[in-house]
């Protein structure tokens, strides 16, 4: 026993040093994938109930409400719903006003809401950097202060009014910005948008002027469904909102970011298991021969499976491990700063759920791309697996037939596609995935990624986090791709070199030689980019309903140009590197 | 199994290809090795000498026919028994070596042992030791790529003894190799005869020929002459055997 696992660990540990690149190329494609779900899972996990934590710890109310009367009017709207049957708590009526903030030159319509230090029941919002109100100080919401750009110290103007910026916190009263949803009669400058913050209640009959003071009243009921069954309604003049209202608001901040990540980890796992396969398949005659050897030496069907799936088990766990670090690392960076709730990632370690996700997801690319090439070995006859050769190139009748009425570079092109066809796919698969991903993205630069507030337009923080999720994916899918098509094209330039030194002695130059082996990986890039443009378009589409802006198109064709020529200029270079060696090295190197 | 044949194949055939394509690599053939024989099987290229080799060493399944090894028939067997049969009881040389570019020439010959479970301390003891009687112990930590192709021949003749089995096939052991390293193997091969160990030899090579107890020519697939040597002294043959020792 001890000699048996001694030596599948020797096997192991010798292939994976005589193969470093190999193996350092499968961790990064399988890294990839584990670090996106990673990333998706702990984003998931820090939204989903961001809300619920900002209410527990705020003492969220669970009804809002709020007359659409202004004044005494308003109050004595309010008065009878605080000793109201089945109303346990309360707190309020704050007053609130609806006024123009000037911050750094942009003037926009906000909700000043008046508060002071005594303890409130309900809604008491939480400090996330700075203090609570105090006369001549003003705190403000922090998704909101981040669309304005302004911080702790700044003095932002009121209704002609300078205040200084002492705070921001987070409330569970109303949805964060923009997602306030403020619903307001006609003739008012406010916008259904609009930003909230806080000053002392001393000081806000003050900064309204001759507006009148609307107010807001937090109510908690003994009945839970007394706020579960609606979202929102209107009844007596009074606005009423529950905090699934405002749940639910918050939550589509995050909401496309989310499904970004999401459709983003699924593309980026097809992309991994293509890389994976691609590396995989560069070394199957490898393995098959090797295979044969452990064959003819008496190893059994399991012992041979043992080999070869202890290396890749290996690179799974491993993989999954960089993978979960990186991902839960990134994982900050999406959501803050300024998420407007509490709660944010990174500062527990991820869950176990994550934990075994990225596992059994790194193990399954892993086996998926290798299982099957070491069945077929475990299976063939081991006399085969000695001889040395893979599956002999098939031959396409029909495209042997076309390549010879076809120039020279398009005709090597050609024919190393009709020999390998499963090579000629997989940089399909690549550049329409990649392409899908680029297409998507120039969607999404394409929107006007602001709020309107009265005149002015600020940073709406839902696209600017879609817009950064989205760039996160890309970047890795880019960085995958670039593995692809580098370990596709060496392939390609190994296995073609015979063939190729052949149409040298019989007059072919390098250079087109070398051009032939960039047609024959361009081909298949091109039906990969002219179905990957509409399929980013239509994802996008499809991922956010709604009226949306096409992207230029002189954008998208220059996406796809900019993907075809890193094609052709990823594959030049290897290739024109395989024609500087003399053709008698070339057809001596494959004649064993 | 009767007598005293350690290998033994009946109406032994295989086929490849259908129809026009047809081709019968190995054409009902009868063989019987007794233990201790060193046997050569020689013949033109294509005739089918590799085929029946791996036959014989279930490397390969026939069409047709009977392959019996000591009490166990192994056209039949599992891949599993057929498996463990080789690891126990057969061991291979081919033309090309096939030994594991990655180990050392020691950790090549102690693989089959190791398979067959025994100690690692064991199995390097006898790996060692093993070298020794081909002529490398000195270099028993040297990669494949670092030995000739004489000094990786002999690696592998060492492999193939490790588990001490019944039967060694060697399928044109000297095809790769220049003259010096042939006569190498070949006092290898006469030291295994003279130690009683059973040896199946394709080769093209008069030379190993004139080693052999018995030499089969092969055409087409079918055994065109099985003659019995008695010794080396044999006339025709003494003189190439005198010329390599
Ligand atoms: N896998 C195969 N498919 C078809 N024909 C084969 C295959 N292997 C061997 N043959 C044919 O069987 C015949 C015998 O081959 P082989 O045993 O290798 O001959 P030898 O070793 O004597 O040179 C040859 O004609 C060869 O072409
Ligand atoms: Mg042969």
């Amino acid at each position: 026993m001890a000699g048996r696992l001694l030596l599948v660990c020797r096997l192991m540990v010798r292939d994976l040093r005589r193969r470093r690149t190999e193996t350092v190329l499968l961790l990064l494609a399988i890294s990839a994938a584990t670090g996106t779900l990673t990333l998706g899972l702990a984003l998931n996990n820090a939204l989903a109930q961001p809300y619920e934590r900002t209410r527990a710890a705020t003492a969220g109310p669970d009804v809002v409400a709020m007359p659409g009367a202004t004044g005494p009017e308003a109050l004595a709207a309010l008065a009878p719903l605080a000793t109201a049957p089945g109303v346990t708590a309360h707190s309020g009526p704050y007053p609130m006003a609806y006024l123009m903030l000037t911050a750094s030159g942009t003037t926009v319509p906000a909700v000043v809401q008046g508060r002071d230090n005594s303890p409130a029941a309900l809604d008491r919002p939480a400090v996330t950097a700075g203090t609570w109100v105090h006369p001549g100080g003003i705190v403000i919401e922090p998704t909101f202060a981040n669309a304005l750009s302004v911080h702790i110290g700044d003095t932002v103007d009121i209704n002609g009014h300078p205040l200084r910026v002492v705070g921001t916190a987070v409330t569970a009263a109303r949805a964060v910005y923009p997602r306030a949803d403020w619903r307001i009669d006609a003739g008012s400058p406010l916008t259904e948008s609009a930003g909230l913050v806080w000053v002392d209640s001393s000081q806000i009959g003050a900064l309204a002027g001759t507006r009148p003071l609307s107010y807001t009243l937090n109510l908690r009921y003994a009945d839970p469904r007394a706020s579960t069954s609606f979202t929102h309604k209107r009844e007596g003049g009074i606005e009423y909102t529950s905090w699934t209202g405002i749940a639910d608001a918050d939550g589509k901040l995050v909401k496309q970011a989310r499904l970004a990540l999401l459709v983003g980890s699924w593309l980026l796992t097809a992309l991994a298991v293509a890389s994976v396969a691609n590396i995989v398949a560069g070394r199957v005659v490898d393995q098959r021969r090797r295979v044969g050897l452990l064959k003819a030496v008496g190893a059994g069907p399991a012992m041979i499976a043992a080999v070869h799936l202890a290396e890749y088990l290996v690179i799974g766990l491993a993989a999954a491990g960089t993978g979960l670090t990186a991902g839960w690392l990134a994982a900050p960076a999406l959501t803050s700063p300024g998420a407007g709730l509490l709660g944010s990632t990174g500062t527990h370690p991820p869950a176990l759920r994550t934990v075994l996700a990225a596992t059994v997801l790194a193990l399954a690319i892993a086996a998926a791309a290798t299982l099957a090439p070491v069945l077929r070995a475990v299976t063939t006859d081991t006399v085969h697996a000695l001889a040395d050769a893979a599956t002999p190139p098939r031959r396409r009748g029909w495209r042997v037939w076309l390549s010879r009425r076809m120039p020279t570079a398009l005709l090597i092109g050609v024919r190393i596609n009709a020999r390998r066809p499963r090579r000629a796919r997989l940089v399909m698969v690549n550049t329409l995935i990649t392409t899908t991903g680029l297409a998507a993205l120039l969607m999404g630069l394409a929107q006007d990624p602001r709020v309107k507030l009265g005149e002015s337009k600020l940073a709406n923080p839902q696209s600017t986090r879609t817009l950064e999720a989205m760039f996160l994916v890309i970047v890795v899918l880019c960085v995958l791709a670039l593995i692809n098509a580098i370990v596709s094209t060496w392939t390609a330039v190994l296995d073609a070199r015979h063939p190729l030194a052949v149409a040298r002695t019989l007059g072919a130059t390098p250079a087109q030689v070398t051009a032939g082996m960039a047609v024959a990986q361009l081909l298949p890039a091109i039906p990969g980019v002219a179905l990957g443009v509409p399929a980013g378009i239509g994802l996008y589409l499809v991922a956010s309903p709604g009226d949306q802006q096409y992207a230029p198109a002189s954008w998208m064709f220059a996406v796809a140009l900019a993907v075809l020529l890193a094609v052709a200029a990823l594959t030049a270079i290897p290739a024109l590197a395989a024609t500087r060696r003399p053709v008698a090295d070339a057809l001596q190197s494959t004649s064993t | 199994m009767t007598g005293s044949a350690l290998l033994k194949a009946r109406g032994v055939s295989r086929r490849y290809g259908w129809g026009s394509a047809l081709v019968r690599a190995v054409d009902e053939i009868d063989l019987e090795v007794p233990a201790g024989q060193t046997l050569a099987i020689m013949g033109p290229s294509g005739c089918g000498k590799s085929t029946l080799l791996h036959l014989l060493g279930g490397l390969q399944r026939p069409t047709d026919g009977e392959i019996w090894l000591a009490e166990h028939r192994i056209d039949t067997m599992s891949e599993r028994a057929l498996a463990r049969l080789r690891r126990h009881h057969i061991g291979f040389v081919f033309q090309s070596f096939h030994l594991m570019d990655e180990l050392t020439a020691v950790e090549n010959v102690e693989l089959a042992a190791l398979l067959a479970g025994q100690s690692p301390r064991r199995a390097r003891q006898r790996a060692l030791h093993l070298l020794d009687r081909v002529g490398l112990a000195d270099r028993a930590r040297h990669l494949p790529s670092a030995l000739s192709g004489g000094q990786r021949q002999r690696v592998a003749i060492a492999r193939a003894l490790s588990n001490e089995p019944l039967v060694v096939l060697a399928d044109e052991p000297t095809g790769n190799l220049d003259s010096a390293a042939t006569l190498e193997v070949l006092r290898l091969f006469e030291e295994l005869r003279t130690a009683g160990q059973t040896l199946v030899v394709v080769t093209h090579d008069a030379r190993i020929a004139a080693v052999a107890d018995r030499v089969i020519s092969m055409r087409d697939g079918s055994f065109a002459d099985d003659s019995r040597l008695t010794g080396t002294t044999t006339s025709g043959t003494g003189t190439v055997y005198g010329g390599w020792r």
